[in-house]
């Protein structure tokens, strides 16, 4: 199995959001290889499942203080403040041996990538369905799916580092959820590497690991590239016209 | 007039359903929280099917139409969001 592999490194949220779509519309054309993405985001940024209202789960004033973007994914799930990860996107053909029709087996094949990355490191993790990967108890790993015009894109985060309070000043807790889920909560069932190796894992060191853990999980030839010239213009127009403008923010 | 409730249904995930409401029907209905949906717009059609329900029927409604084959839920099943907009109804008596 051979895999364009591009490391696009830090960027804003919309451009992140928009090279995936990108990528999977040149799937869907036939003019682009199954793809994996490695990136990470500047200025971070939260954000919100596709299902979610943006308003209702992010402090936009608080994310207006501290530099923080927000946008909406084209993928369900839930809200995550991306800042110490490494983030990765897998866009390949449905029928693609990652990409079976049960939802729940390719999110098992594709986090196995994850799972082998992160024994790399020394941390023995493993896959919790539906989409998360768990090391020592606590989530380390999240993920979200989403299936158009034939191809599935499927992307998700490595934490390097957790800061839960940060995190709560971003979003804005339900009454409800506040019950269940307060913020020691979080703090006993989320971590990252720093969290798991007792030790600093910079983004390079981490991007490194999972690529060599979904090359061997998957069998793959993960063939390092650049970004085409046109699928950048293409993403820098999709961000503008949809992933920035208020109304796909605001869409829900 | 919108009603609005936040409701975690048993095994699911929150809900939050929105309904205008307007001289006995839903004008427009919106259930949203931090759920998958397969495909998405399966699932925004389904909400969109709701418009123009009577009031009381829409619980009923929102169960056939969300348990439509073809629309795969995780963390959300027509049942829960059946009985959010229930419970949402239930919370905010029409005249």
């Amino acid at each position: 199995m051979r895999i364009r592999f591009l490391d696009t490194g830090p960027n804003p949220a919309a451009f992140n959001m928009a090279f995936d779509e990108t990528v999977l519309e040149g799937i869907a054309r036939g003019d682009t290889q199954p793809t994996l993405r490695l990136y990470s985001w500047k200025p971070a940024a939260i954000s919100v499942g596709y299902f979610q209202g943006l308003r209702e789960e992010i402090d936009l004033a608080a994310c207006e203080r501290l530099g923080v973007d927000a946008v909406r994914r084209a993928t369900g799930g839930g809200a995550v403040l991306h800042d110490a990860e490494v983030t990765y996107s897998l866009v390949v053909p449905e029928g693609h041996e990652l990409a079976p029709p049960d939802i729940l087996e390719s999110y098992r094949l594709i986090c196995a990538g994850i799972v082998e990355g992160l024994a790399l490191l020394g941390v023995e993790a493993a896959f919790a369905p539906i989409n998360d990967i768990v090391a020592g108890g606590k989530k380390v790993s999240g993920n979200a799916q989403t299936r158009k015009k034939g191809v599935l894109l499927q992307h998700g985060t490595l934490l390097l580092d957790v800061d839960v309070e940060k995190m709560f000043t971003l979003l804005l807790v339900p009454q409800e959820k506040l019950k269940g889920r307060l913020i020691a909560d979080v703090k006993q069932r989320v971590t990252g590497l720093r969290g798991l190796l007792g030790r600093e894992v910079g983004y390079r060191e981490a991007a490194g690991a999972l690529a060599s853990g979904f090359s061997s999980a998957w069998g793959a030839d993960l063939v390092q590239a650049e970004p085409e010239a046109a699928e950048v213009e293409g993403a820098h127009r999709l961000a503008e016209a949809k992933y920035a403008t208020e109304a796909w923010k605001f869409k829900r | 007039m919108i009603l609005r409730l936040d409701f975690k249904p048993e095994g699911m995930k929150l809900l939050r359903v929105e309904i205008e409401a307007e001289d006995g029907f839903a004008s427009r209905v919106q259930v949203r929280g931090d759920f998958f949906a397969h495909p998405e717009e399966l699932f925004e059609e389904a909400e969109e099917a709701l418009g123009g329900s009577p009031i009381a029927e829409l619980p009923d409604r929102a169960f056939d139409l969300f348990s439509r084959p073809g629309l795969s839920l995780h963390g959300v099943d027509a049942a829960a969001i059946a009985a959010t907009l229930r419970k949402a109804l239930d919370a905010n008596p029409l005249p």
